[in-house]
C-alpha cells in the first residue's frame, strides 16, 4: 500500500459520505411520498456508514470498532425499513394516499 | 493509473450516479433501482476498504432485503396514477437545495482538514473472525440490543399492518 494511490486517501472517502449526506438531504425535503423520503434516510445511514469504516481503516488500524458499528448500523437501518413499511401500509389504509404533506389528521 | 484505480473510478461513478438517480427520478421504481446501484457501489467501495465481509453484508441486507421491502412498499401503496407526481414546486426544491448545500458547506471544512498517517502502517485486513470475537467479546450487550430491536420492529410492524383501521 504505497501512500499516492487514488484509493489510498482518506479524504475522498469523507467526500463521498458528504455527497450521500446531502443527496439524502435534499430527498428527504423535497420528495412528495413517504417512500421516496425513507429511500433517501437509507442514504443518509449509508453515508454514516461510510464515514465509520473510512476513519476506521485509515485513521484506527489495529481493531474493528468502525466496521462493528457499520453492522449495527445496518441492523436499525433493517428494523427502519421494515417498520416505515408498517406505516406506510397503515397511512395508506387510512388516507388513501401516501404523500407526506397531505397528511393532516395529527397537525394540531 | 493502475487498474485498480481505473475499477475504484468506476465504483465511485456506480455510486454517485446511483444516488443522484435515487434522489432525483420522478418515479419511485426508478429510485428503488438508483439505491440498488448506489448500495452495489458502496459495497465495491467496502472492498477497497479492506472490508469484504461488510461488503457482503451490504449487498445481502440492503440490496436482498431493504430494497425488496421498498419494492414492496411500492407496489402496496396503490395504482401508479392515483399517486402524487414526485417533483413539488420549484421553490420547495430550491429550498431543499440551499439546505443541503449550506450543511455540505458547513461539513466541507472538517472533511478538508481531515489527515491521516497510513503511509507506514499496514494495511488492516479485518478477518470475519475477529469481527466476531469483538461482536461476542466485547460489543455483547449492543448485539443483544440490536437483535432486540430487530424482533421489536418485526412484530410492531405486523402489528401496524394488521390491525390498522380502514378508511375514515
Amino acid at each position: 500500500m504505497t501512500g499516492n494511490l487514488l484509493y489510498n486517501n482518506l479524504q475522498l472517502y469523507l467526500f463521498i459520505a458528504l455527497f450521500l449526506l446531502g443527496c439524502g438531504l435534499l430527498g428527504v425535503i423535497y420528495r412528495r411520498t413517504l417512500i421516496g423520503m425513507l429511500i433517501s434516510m437509507e442514504l443518509i445511514m449509508n453515508g454514516a456508514g461510510l464515514n465509520l469504516v473510512a476513519l476506521n481503516s485509515f485513521s484506527a488500524q489495529g481493531n474493528a470498532y468502525g466496521i462493528a458499528f457499520t453492522l449495527f448500523i445496518m441492523g436499525i437501518a433493517a428494523a427502519e425499513a421494515a417498520i416505515a413499511l408498517g406505516i406506510i401500509i397503515a397511512v395508506f389504509r387510512r388516507f388513501g394516499h401516501i404523500e407526506g404533506g397531505e397528511i393532516k389528521e395529527m397537525k394540531g | 493509473m493502475t487498474p485498480g484505480e481505473w475499477i475504484f473510478i468506476g465504483v465511485i461513478t456506480a455510486t454517485m450516479a446511483g444516488t443522484l438517480a435515487a434522489v432525483l427520478s420522478g418515479s419511485l421504481i426508478y429510485a428503488m433501482f438508483g439505491l440498488v446501484t448506489a448500495m452495489f457501489g458502496m459495497a465495491g467501495i467496502y472492498i477497497y476498504l479492506n472490508a469484504p465481509f461488510l461488503a457482503m453484508m451490504q449487498i445481502l441486507i440492503y440490496v436482498g432485503a431493504i430494497s425488496i421491502l421498498i419494492a414492496f412498499a411500492i407496489m402496496l401503496a396503490g395504482p401508479m396514477y392515483r399517486r402524487p407526481k414526485e417533483w413539488t414546486t420549484l421553490a420547495k426544491f430550491a429550498a431543499a437545495l440551499a439546505v443541503a448545500l449550506v450543511s455540505l458547506l458547513l461539513l466541507l471544512k472538517v472533511v478538508i482538514g481531515a489527515t491521516h498517517n497510513a503511509s507506514e502502517a499496514k494495511p488492516l485486513v479485518v478477518t470475519t473472525q475477529e469481527l466476531g470475537r469483538i461482536f461476542l467479546d466485547r460489543l455483547t450487550l449492543p448485539f443483544e440490543l440490536v437483535s432486540l430491536l430487530i424482533v421489536v420492529s418485526i412484530i410492531g410492524a405486523i402489528m401496524l399492518a394488521l390491525f390498522s383501521k380502514g378508511e375514515k
